[in-house]
């Protein structure tokens, strides 16, 4: 990959330039050096804020000094940061969704301090597809909550195989979508299986409605129309897959109850509540009659792993998350191939599929465009002021369990296991007149920006080191060193913009921020301070993930 | 570079076919006449998401329709002595109940408040059970699936690509008739959604108590009061231009917001106390909310509104029998209470609620819940409804039935295009106009269901 300086553009534009001349006398000059691979502060900031919870000014000199690849080289062999050991560690309450506050502040603290950032990334980014939620009937189940988080995170890095079948198995899984306690028909009763998980793993978790290109695209037939993956047949075949399975260890099916050791180890097969007659499966295949459900699962997993949509579904639904609400179709071919073939003859290599989305030219251009980039998750704005400025808590915990109310966003929170937005979601006007996609502006309403609003002005003004009368566990930013500076106008908003945006202060946002500042008095340094925060942190720039 | 010769394929198609497909692109006269309504008139639609079990809701009392859907349901059959007694005017010889947690609905329909629309889903055309499986009329594409027939129902788009929702035509129909009004028509209390998309007007999306203010603004006028400055330079910011198309997007709901919250939160703030209790369920508290903006329709200049307001939950794939109680209670309850406070504001005449949900659900049983269907039964409240009614035809249940496509999934037999239609109509929309607001009205015979005075 190479990489155009600024100055190196400059200079070819000039050599273009000089050529129109067409002078064919002169001697030709010797070929320029080769650009230096230079990372810029900005690019550093932009790579970050796609693989971290946020870029932070220390961060961004490592990876200027180490190298993109260098950096996702190491960030691979870091170990996961994991929930469930702390929640263990915690006396047992009454009630096992009194600990929910405590899942916040594990998630908060691993992604804001991990050294695991773009595990935790991905890790997330796996939580809006594979959605889990303690919304509903999982309230109860915090343990099995931070279990499947830490499985995510686990799995980060591992194969897409390994993954699917981890998450198939999951007792919150089991719960959520209803695989759990599933069993085989009952004609006399008019009882045939549940059909919840066989749809939606297929439909969000893997292969979609209809069969796509290797670059995303959808395919159509000849009348151009789509070609579905899969109809009721085949949702019917998938369910009687899925029956048999309950929580591990119980005397039987019937009595197998949820207790705290079960609902952290996967599902185990009851072999007499599995239905052993064939099964339908997808592009034509089926399951023999009599397998067990091991048998069964294998199959069925084999089945939808091996479908061509996998590499470009999840290529897409990944790079939204991580790079641009609208990748190109080459940008998720390359994707979707390292997906099926990681150069080694591996399909479904996760590491492998991470690597390719952030090193891509299209991750990494060289020149911006303006449809590079999507908004940032509202909750990574949060996170990204955090790390930006060392937050903390008297108490050292960030049990922020309100993070949903304000930002419409929280770890496992999500409203249904259709994550807090869709990828297809395009906002009226100019986005949805030009067929592209904004994800995070379906959660960006009126309401939902006037609480992050509030929320970043609370924080800025409010929730800081300079702040008296803070709850142990208020999480509150550090502005010791804006604080030596606050007189200074220009050397304040110049700290900020470069903590927050690399430096990369429009014109119109300097302007209004150092004429805010200029308004309050030298003897009021948190105010001044905290208005520099509050007018960058909520800008329109900083939404922006570019 | 790769950047340059993008194309952008995650909304299929391009946005000129996408114009194309929706007939209603080309109106640009509103509806005929520029002049203002005489009157005022709301609709709510209340959505149930995740797929309300309806058969449920309205169950055959009479003891051989009883005993089908008894042997039917088998477990999850709701037990006959519970049901809650409904006198229809119009009888086709069966009689009906309603689930024991309605107790409200129930004396809404009986007091000729409510209506029952029975059977209705997304359709193209009319279908039989012959033609489903020979494939022989066009359907809505991905039926049984959650995000797909919302959409179904929120934009009647059928097999086209449109991405406006009924509601949103509504609005942009009658946009020239109510150009004075301080906020938009179409407003939600429960998030972006396809039912409000629009081409020429934007849905206003506020909280479940309504919007909320900027904290540290003030709109004082006054050069030296710092919280006006602060108000101003957050202005200015969210007014730059950007040059990517996300901080345009998001920079545009900022801009939106601060002056939505201005001038409906001042409105809903001098908005009378109701004294009409609601419950402080989620849709008690949205519906609660709405009949306060209600309440200052004048101060506000508001001649026609859309409210959207949901409730979650409805997907009962386990412990329907504990869940179903509680979720159509909470849906009599609060749509009762919102009749109630309409009585108190004196508009009750004026204000129609519906509801909506993703699909009906499988007359049979995994063992302790059910699964995606298709048709299903809605429920149309208010002083404007032909009440103490059932319009559309109530399906035989028996599972393998004239109307069951597999383990129970009804044909629906009403189309929610007709749904829409008719709700439409009674709202303003002229009979030459109800195509663009129900794109495949002209497939079935009956534009208007007739479930209004």
């Amino acid at each position: 990959m190479t990489r155009h300086s600024l100055i190196s553009t400059v200079l070819l534009l000039a050599l273009l330039l000089s050529g129109c001349g067409g002078s064919s006398g002169s001697a030709a000059p010797p070929p320029p050096p080769p650009p230096v691979d230079v990372i810029t502060k900005a690019e550093a900031f932009q790579f970050l804020n796609q693989a971290t919870f946020g870029a932070t000014e220390a961060e961004a000199q490592r990876v200027i000094d180490m190298g993109y690849a260098a950096w996702i080289d190491e960030q691979l062999q870091q170990p996961a940061s994991l929930q469930l050991p702390f929640l263990k560690s915690l006396p047992r309450p009454m009630f096992l969704f009194e600990l929910q506050d405590d899942r916040a502040d594990i998630w908060f603290r691993n992604v804001v301090y991990g050294n695991d950032q773009l595990r935790q990334r991905v890790a997330f980014a796996l939580s809006e597809v594979m959605v889990v939620s303690q919304l509903g009937a999982l309230i109860e189940y915090t343990y099995s909550l931070a279990d499947y988080y830490d499985m995510l995170a686990l799995n980060a890095f591992g194969n897409y195989r390994d993954l699917i079948e981890d998450v198939t198995l999951h007792p919150a899984m089991g719960v959520y979508l209803s695989m759990l306690g599933n069993e085989k028909p009952n004609p006399a009763l008019n009882i045939r299986p549940d059909e919840n998980y066989a749809r939606e793993l297929m439909q969000l978790f893997s292969i979609g409605l209809v069969e796509l290109n290797i670059d995303g695209s959808v395919k159509l037939d000849t009348l151009g129309q789509p070609t579905p993956t899969y109809d009721q047949s085949i949702i019917e075949g998938f369910a009687h897959v899925y029956t048999g399975w309950n929580y591990a260890g119980a005397p039987s099916f019937e009595l197998a109850f949820p207790n705290d050791n079960n609902q952290t180890v996967p599902m185990q097969l009851y072999p007499s509540f599995h239905d052993t007659g064939s099964k339908k499966l997808l592009r034509g295949i089926t399951l023999p009659q009599g397998q067990t459900g091991g048998q069964d699962l294998s199959g069925a997993l084999d089945n939808i792993f091996d479908h061509p949509n996998v590499g470009p579904f999840i290529a897409i639904r990944l790079i939204q998350r991580l790079v641009t609400s609208n990748p190109s179709p080459a940008y998720v071919q390359r994707v979707a191939s390292t997906f099926n073939d990681n150069g080694a003859g591996v399909r479904g290599d996760l590491a492998a599929v991470v690597r390719a989305i952030l090193l891509d030219p299209e991750a990494r251009p060289d020149i911006p465009m303006d449809l590079d980039g999507k908004l940032k998750e509202p909750l990574l704005r949060l996170t990204q002021v955090w790390r930006a400025y060392n937050a903390t808590s008297a108490s050292g915990r960030m049990p922020f369990a309100g993070a949903y109310i304000f930002f419409g966003q929280g770890p496992l929170q999500a409203p249904s296991v259709f994550n807090f937005f869709t990828p297809f979601y395009a906002p009226p006007g100019e986005i949805r007149d030009s067929s592209l996609v904004a994800p995070e502006l379906q959660i960006a309403t009126e309401f939902q920006n006037t609480l992050v609003t509030n929320y970043l002005l609370f924080q800025a003004l409010g929730l800081t080191s300079e702040a008296t009368g803070l709850g142990e566990d208020d999480v509150f930013i550090n502005i010791d060193q804006e604080m030596a500076v606050a007189a200074d106008t220009d050397a304040l908003v110049s700290m900020v913009a470069g903590k927050l945006l690399a430096g990369q202060l429009s014109p119109t946002l300097e302007t209004e921020v150092k004429g805010m500042i200029n308004r309050i008095p030298d003897t009021q340094a948190a105010i001044r301070v905290g208005e520099a925060i509050y007018f960058i942190a909520t800008s329109p720039e900083f939404a922006y993930q570019r | 570079m790769t950047g340059v010769n993008r194309r952008y394929f995650l909304k299929a198609g391009s946005a000129a076919t996408a114009f194309a497909a929706c007939p209603g692109a080309a109106f640009s006269q509103g509806i005929g006449t520029s002049a203002p309504f005489p009157d005022y008139k709301a609709m709510v639609c209340v959505f149930l998401f995740g797929g309300n079990d309806s058969f449920n809701m309205v169950v055959p009392r009479s003891n051989a329709e009883y005993n089908v859907y008894a042997a039917s349901r088998q477990n999850l059959a709701v037990p006959q002595a519970d049901l809650l007694p409904i006198n229809p005017l119009t009888s086709d010889g069966v009689q009906y109940g309603l689930h024991p947690s309605m107790p409200g609905m129930q004396a809404l329909f009986e007091n000729n408040r409510a209506a029952i629309v029975s059977n209705v889903g997304p359709l193209i055309r009319p279908t039989t059970k012959d033609q489903f499986f020979q494939q022989s009329v066009p359907l809505p594409p991905q039926l049984f699936s959650h995000n797909d027939q919302q959409d179904q129902w929120h934009s009647l788009k059928g097999n086209t690509q449109s991405n406006t929702g009924w509601a949103g035509r509504v609005a942009d129909l009658i946009r020239t008739n109510v150009a004075g009004q301080q906020m938009a028509t179409n407003a939600s209390l429960f998030g972006n959604n396809l039912f409000q998309s629009a081409h020429e007007t934007i849905a206003y999306v506020m909280g479940p108590t309504g919007p909320i203010p900027f904290e540290a603004f003030s709109n004082s006028g006054d050069p030296n009061d710092l919280l006006y400055q602060q108000r101003l330079a957050f202005e200015r910011i969210v007014n730059a231009n950007y040059s990517s198309i996300y901080e345009r997007g998001f920079a545009e709901i900022q801009r939106r917001a601060v002056a939505a919250a201005d001038q409906v939160g001042a409105a809903i703030a001098n908005a009378p106390i109701l004294n009409t209790v609601f419950p402080t369920s989620q849709l008690g508290i949205q519906l609660e909310t709405v009949a306060r903006l209600i309440a200052v329709r004048d101060e506000l200049q508001m001649q026609r509104q859309v409210f959207f307001v949901a409730a979650g939950g409805f997907d009962s794939h386990d412990n329907q029998n504990q869940d179903q109680p509680v979720l159509l209670g909470g849906v009599s309850a609060a749509m009762s209470a919102f009749y109630d406070a309409t009585v108190e504001l004196g508009v009750s005449d004026a204000v129609t609620s519906f509801t909506q949900s993703d699909f009906g659900r499988t007359l049979t049983s995994n063992g302790d819940g059910t699964d995606h269907a298709w048709g299903g039964i809605q429920l149309v409240v208010g002083g404007a409804v032909r009440g103490r009614d059932m319009y559309g035809l109530y399906p035989a249940l028996a599972i393998g039935g004239p109307d069951d496509v597999g383990g129970g999934r009804m044909i629906p037999t009403t189309s929610a295009d007709q749904y829409a239609a008719t709700l439409a109509r009674w709202f303003g929309i002229p009979d030459a106009e109800l195509d663009i607001v129900a794109p495949h009205i002209d497939n079935f015979g009956t534009r208007d269901l007739g479930f209004f005075i």
